[in-house]
């Protein structure tokens, strides 16, 4: 029975010659389709709705990773706490670390804050640097580049197709970077203060200043002395905006934006995070939207 | 060639006869003779930089290695470190030496050694050393040595394939059998401080570890399904303990479905086959998870398992264990536990029961405060059933590099 069932799965995948990627963010999962094209499956493990960094490790996930040609990964350390126990169940070698169809995208990107000193009195801090670099449209073509690349190796046959995909995607994520950017210039000099160092991409591409956390230390839920201090800080420094994210609470939040006459934004941290923003383009749009109006 | 080319150039000229024209091209030509004697001045210029630079290069290189001295450092393949630490404050009705020889009638003549939180006061539990490692491309190596006041005890240390085909895996080594929810989890992961009833009694406090082999296989399937086989010891001396050969089997089926985006359950079924002294031993267990997300950092879980066993020598025994756990946010979470043995031999008695509830904090991911009550009808303290009353305040922290929690 179990040897009836197998060859007609690998007849069945035979025929179709479908190449399944899976991506641990959605955004990856989009700049996997536009690179992938069709014939291409992609498929996002975490929902844009939770703490990136604490997906629920459910055995749901499993099947697709075990069927999976290529494992598209943020990297940084941001999957450490979920990922690793289902790469393990899924008795899937090809795309164990170090295997053929393993791809980690922070390595084709410039990490900003990389610590120096590491030490968990810090806080959950990510020695390889921060790793929301999704936030930078900027991060989106060595990424599309790498996948391409990592596509080739996996799928030599439709290697011209993945070209012309990329070549196509390059041409278009290029013109739109040059009205993004523009959209975005007028945001420079703009102060915010953040609930997470989730945003320092953006503020850092566009000329903004992140000028403090609510939460007092990576991880750690804000503290009444640390928000009082922060409120006192804001309007020394005429600081407007507080960016918040749709994953933590929103009220200390709104407490310190009724303190300080500094507007809440919600910013999606992902594609889908919040509604409308549920294509690449549309999720850095949403964010400009909200933040430079 | 580009001789030839001034020269065709001017022979053009020549024969035009032009003169006014071939003053202009001479100086023409001129000037670009000055411009390509400049561009060839500032080629040379900058490969002499260039040498002069590598010379630098090479310099500085043959400084670093005559002073280098760490050809054989090997500290970039340190393995994965932690240490986990627990320790409690506890609060009884049952003095210390009665508790230490309590009675589960049919069950149980004598818990043994009681690893967790035994005494009233104060209880160092543990520490537990974690050591894992990629030992190369086709074995990882995991590790959990328990530091007791006796000495140093192997809680687990396996080998697993990283490269099988056709989606196994295999392990071999001393492990916690992987069957149910419970029993591979270390007693730090555990939601209450104690193992459930029926663990206790059919496995001991610590569950079933032994030493053995496992090999698992995910299926094709659209749903999670994996069946595992492992063989084992069986030097449980509680369910088995004939050990003179290969003498427990084991095999289950787990599987999982989401409901929704943030709804999900596992289901599990097991079969063991085992020698004891007297016969062979049959135990038959189920289990049922369901867990609905309500956000990033809060979460309701209902988990319960029941154990069936037929043990030669002993007869029919059962129980389970139902537990309701809610997080509210990273910091705090709260739950509840029943648990039961509800079949015995013989006359013995069917109500053995144990009520526990937690509150938890967790000031950091790492470190975890537990405040638990705990009242117990299973127990006979000399001769007697005492109904046990336990409030006890817990430490948990976990030091170093930190594995991810399984689901």
């Amino acid at each position: 029975m179990k040897k009836f069932i197998f060859v007609w799965f690998s007849l069945i995948s035979a025929l179709l010659a479908e190449i399944h990627v899976v991506t641990t963010y959605p955004y990856l999962a989009e700049i996997a389709k536009e690179v992938g094209g069709e014939g291409v499956r992609v498929k996002s493990l975490a929902s844009p709705k939770f703490d990136p960094h604490f997906i629920l490790p459910k055995p749901s996930l499993i099947p697709a990773l075990r069927k999976a040609d290529l494992l598209v990964i943020n990297g940084a350390g941001l999957e450490i706490g979920w990922l690793p126990p289902l790469i393990k169940r899924a008795n899937n070698p090809k795309i164990r670390p170090g295997g053929e169809g393993f791809v980690d995208a922070s390595r084709v990107v410039d990490l900003l804050g990389k610590t120096h000193a590491v030490s968990r009195a810090y806080g959950d801090v990510h020695p390889e640097g921060n790793p929301h670099y999704a936030l930078d449209p900027h991060n989106v073509l060595p990424i599309a580049a790498l996948i391409e690349r990592k596509l080739e190796t996996i799928d030599p046959a439709s290697k011209r197709r993945y070209r012309e995909n990329f070549d196509r995607f390059s041409r278009e994520w290029r013109e739109f970077l040059k009205d993004f950017d523009a959209k975005m210039a007028r945001c420079r000099g703009k102060k915010v203060v953040q609930y997470h160092e989730l945003y320092n991409y953006l503020l850092h591409r566009y000329g903004m200043e992140s000028t403090g956390t609510i939460e007092p230390l990576p991880g750690i839920a804000p503290s009444s002395k640390h928000t009082v201090e922060l409120i006192g800080m804001m309007k020394k420094e005429g600081v407007d905006t507080i960016l918040q994210d749709v994953y933590h609470e929103s009220k200390t939040a709104r407490f310190i934006a009724s303190k300080t006459e500094a507007k809440v934004v919600v910013l999606p941290h992902d594609v889908g995070a919040v509604e409308g923003a549920d294509t690449l383009r549309k999720f850095y749009e949403t964010v400009a939207e909200r933040l430079c109006r | 060639m580009k001789k030839i080319m001034i020269a065709s150039i001017v022979c053009v000229a020549a024969l035009y006869g032009a003169e006014s024209d071939i003053e202009a091209l001479k100086t023409q030509m001129h000037m670009q003779q000055e411009v390509i004697e400049k561009l060839q001045h500032r080629v040379e210029e900058l490969e002499r930089r260039d040498l002069k630079k590598q010379e630098r290069e090479l310099d500085a290189r043959i400084e670093r290695a005559e002073s280098f001295s760490g050809s054989f450092d090997q500290s970039a393949f340190l393995p994965s470190i932690s240490l986990v630490a627990d320790m409690s404050v506890l609060g009884r009705n049952v003095g210390n030496e009665a508790y230490e020889n309590y009675e589960i009638p049919g069950f149980l003549s004598n818990p043994g050694e009681i690893p967790f939180n035994p005494k009233r006061g104060f209880n160092l539990n543990y520490g537990e050393l974690g050591i894992s490692a990629t030992v190369g491309p086709y074995f990882d190596v995991d590790s959990a040595f328990h530091i007791e006041k006796d000495g140093l005890h192997i809680g687990e240390l396996y080998v697993t394939t990283r490269t099988l085909p056709y989606h196994l895996r295999m392990k071999a080594g001393k492990f916690k059998s992987e069957f149910g929810v419970i029993n591979a989890k270390h007693q730090h992961a555990w939601n209450f401080t104690n193992i459930p009833l029926v663990f206790e009694t059919f496995f001991g406090p610590g569950g079933l570890g032994d030493e053995g082999m496992q090999m698992q296989w995910v299926a094709p399937t659209e749903n999670y399904l994996m069946a595992g086989v492992e063989a084992m010891q069986g030097s449980n001396g509680r369910s088995f303990g004939d050990t003179d050969k290969i003498n427990l089997w084991t095999g289950y089926l787990k599987g999982g479905a989401d409901f929704g985006e943030s709804g999900t359950a596992v289901a599990g079924l097991t079969y063991m086959r085992g020698r004891n002294p007297h016969g062979i031993t049959h135990i038959y267990g189920g289990d049922l998870t369901l867990k609905t997300l309500f956000g990033s950092y809060s979460a309701l879980t209902w988990q319960s398992e029941l154990l069936y066993r037929d043990k030669e020598g002993t007869g029919d025994q059962a129980g389970l264990y139902t537990e309701l756990i809610y997080d509210y946010n990273q910091q705090w979470a709260g739950g509840a536990r029943y648990d039961l043995l509800f079949k015995n031999v013989g006359d013995l008695p069917e109500d053995l029961d144990r009520y526990t509830v937690m509150l938890q904090y967790r000031p950091f991911e790492f470190s975890k405060l537990r405040l638990q009550y705990t009242y117990d009808r299973s127990k006979w303290i000399e001769g007697d059933r005492k109904d046990i009353q336990e409030l006890l305040l817990g430490l948990t922290i976990e030091a170093g590099s930190h594995g991810a929690h399984a689901f």
